[in-house]
């Protein structure tokens, strides 16, 4: 290996102009760089073969489907307009939900996509209904992955009464229609942000906490994890170095799955008018929207179809994770 | 023999998980703001009336004798009466009634679901990482990331508005009548009683409803279907089948789609349940007046007798689904012993 690196060294410094080498090597390559998993053609053959035995899953290579591609673009568009949204849209924030002139006024050209209640416009409301979106999502999903791994890591890695006990508890949540108790915990604690995203944040907990436990006690039993015990780990440096790193794989495929599911349902829990309606956010708008649905049909399409097309985004990148992750469907 | 002791053995496994969930209806609807004593008093109450309603409806008992009384109320069959809609029916006709007309619509949505998805997922299956699989594999993917009640609007504003050949909301034309209740399930009832106007006028304004049902529950149900029926033609005995001369289509009918339908049955199970209790979106927005819709009125009027009724009967259904299932293994795979 040194010789290989003192070759290179040399080849380097023979060249003088290091900068316009590397330019122009970077425009050579741009496919390397820029489109994930293609390869140099000056890799040396054995190089190759190292890379191949490394990396046996070709993760990215088999990430690199056309619907897994469109699913990176859409999330990549939607959270641009989460976070830059004050830049892309025709209105600020403050007249997109503030009154201005003209009422569920058509399309024209001061409105792309046409007027809404109080004048509002269509195009800025499903802008920056992304960021509303997408931070409930996100912290309620965080949550209730971390509260899912600690849960079903306890009761996976002692079982016995503390697993009966916890897994009761997911059974009664599981059982229990989950929209019924997402209405319920909002009309208790009130229609705020904050709340909904800890009650989507509760409800995703049992059903994480099942799915870490399952794998939990597999990867317990693996000779790995009775090597680290031998060598003196303690309960929580196995439970969270040795194990967890081990059974993480359906976690993340799910979490990419949820992310959409609870836009979606968060959607639907705003079009019931469970949500903060001062909030400008898709399932409200649709909300809004219904009442005036025949004289008013763009101020109910656009909202939709952004809410598809993000769900949508969310699930071509779960479905290529999972294609890529799951070692079952490696040989198909 | 061994059946018999299984479905105990399930039962008594589901005892506290149906105890759990009643305990913490019971818990929630407490919790919840909101007082149901002033639905039923005038405007001008004076505070004797309100201790008077209180202590008949037993709400001035401490917490944990209310609870017993309510376990006890709830297994006798004694639900309360309802203090916002239809206010003093009692909650159990008034939960049943709303519980069959979801059902209706759930049981025909599963339906079309399960023989569409079924052939979808299998075509997709068997034609992997082709064109038609591409195109089946996004519709699959449509329905799953549809917000149904959007979807239902746009029905509504395509097939009711700009070419009005169905009606858009209500299970009924206003002012027509009811078939007289036996069953409880409208569409039977219209046929016990031969009134085919009824029915016609029925069938009419269910179609939207379980356009939209049917699609989201498509999606799933091809989904699995797909990747199970993958996995099963990776096996040998199908290998072998089409070693020893099997016809295509007897390899794809026979030999692999049996054996596929087992996960497919779990998340037809699953879709079941949940289009029962979760049918909410779609009633709302066909005006449908189901569960769903009733489960929304007692919230917003913290009407404890009928959510906690409805939740007792969408569990009820729920576990009970699921124990079907688990018994329907048997008769598809006879391997499963249980």
């Amino acid at each position: 290996m040194e010789e290989v690196y003192e070759q290179e060294f040399k080849f380097e410094e023979e060249k003088e102009n290091i900068v316009e080498n590397t330019v122009s090597w970077i425009f050579k390559n741009i496919k390397f760089l820029l489109i994930p998993g293609s390869r140099l053609e000056e890799l040396s053959r054995r190089e190759f073969e190292y890379e191949k035995t490394i990396s046996k899953r070709k993760f990215i290579r088999r990430l690199k489907s056309v619907l897994t591609i469109l699913g990176i673009i859409i999330i990549f568009v939607i959270i641009t307009f989460a976070v830059h949204g004050t830049w892309i849209a025709p209105y600020t924030k403050a007249e997109a939900n503030g009154v201005l002139p003209g009422s569920w006024d058509p399309p024209s050209a001061s409105n792309l996509l046409g007027q809404t209640k109080f004048g509002r416009d269509v195009l800025s409301r499903i802008i920056y209904g992304a960021y509303s979106s997408l931070t409930i999502a996100l912290p309620a999903i965080t949550f209730s992955v971390i509260m899912g791994v600690i849960f079903g890591m306890i009761s996976g890695y002692y079982g016995g009464w503390v697993d009966s006990l916890i897994m009761r508890f997911t059974d009664v949540f599981l059982a229990f229609p989950s929209l019924i108790l997402a209405l319920v915990f909002i009309a208790i604690w009130g229609q705020k942000m904050e709340y909904i995203m800890l009650a989507y944040g509760i409800l995703g907990v049992p059903y994480y906490a099942r799915l870490i436990r399952g794998s939990v006690l597999q990867a317990r039993e693996l000779p790995y994890v009775e090597a680290a015990r031998v060598s003196g780990s303690g309960n929580w440096r196995l439970m969270f170095r040795h194990v967890l790193p081990n059974c993480i794989q359906p976690i993340i495929i799910s979490f990419t799955f949820d992310i959409g599911g609870i836009i979606l349902s968060l959607a639907g829990l705003s079009f019931l008018g469970y949500s903060d309606m001062t909030l400008i956010e898709w399932g409200n708008d649709i909300n809004i929207a219904r009442l005036h649905l025949y004289d008013a049909p763009w101020s109910a399409v656009w909202p939709g179809i952004m809410i598809l097309i993000t769900v949508l985004g969310f699930m071509l990148v779960g479905d290529g994770l999972r294609d890529a992750l799951d070692p079952r469907m490696k040989n198909l | 023999m061994s059946m018999i002791k299984f479905i105990i053995r399930r039962l008594l496994s589901l005892l506290p998980v149906l105890f759990g969930v009643i305990t913490l209806t019971f818990i929630l609807s407490r919790l919840m703001p909101g007082d149901p004593i002033l639905a039923h008093l005038p405007r001008n109450f004076t505070e004797a009336m309100y201790l008077e309603k209180l202590e008949q409806l037993g709400l001035d008992q401490p917490i944990f004798t209310q609870y017993v009384i309510y376990l006890g109320d709830l297994f006798t069959g004694n639900w309360g009466n309802s203090v916002s809609l239809a206010k003093g029916s009692p909650v159990w006709d008034l939960v049943l009634e709303r519980f069959f007309r979801t059902f209706d619509i759930a049981i025909f949505s599963i339906f079309i679901a399960t023989i569409v998805g079924l052939k979808t997922g299998v075509i997709s299956a068997t034609h992997r990482n082709k064109a038609k699989d591409t195109a089946l594999r996004g519709f699959a993917l449509v329905g799953v990331a549809i917000p149904v009640f959007w979807m239902g609007m746009m029905l509504q504003y395509l097939l009711a508005y700009q070419i009005p050949i169905l009606p858009g909301i209500g299970y009924k034309t206003p002012g027509i009548g009811d078939p007289p209740v036996v069953t409880h399930l409208r569409i039977i009832d219209c046929i016990l009683a031969f009134d085919m106007v009824l029915l016609f006028d029925y069938i009419q304004h269910l179609i939207l409803p379980v356009l939209c049902l049917s699609f989201i529950t498509l999606a799933s149900i091809t989904r699995q279907t797909r990747s199970s029926m993958l996995e099963v033609l990776g096996q040998d005995y199908v290998r072998t089948a089409r070693a020893k001369g099997c016809k295509e289509k007897d390899v794809i009918n026979t030999h692999a789609r049996k054996n596929a339908l087992i996960p497919t049955i779990t998340i037809i199970g699953l879709n079941f349940g949940g289009l029962l209790s979760g049918a909410v979106l779609t009633e709302t927005t066909f005006n449908l007046h189901g569960l769903g819709e009733l489960l929304i009125v007692s919230i917003q009027n913290t009407d404890y007798w009928v959510l906690n009724g409805i939740v007792f009967l969408t569990t009820l259904t729920f576990i009970s689904i699921n124990l079907s299932i688990d018994l329907i293994y048997g008769f598809i795979d006879p391997r499963i012993r249980y």
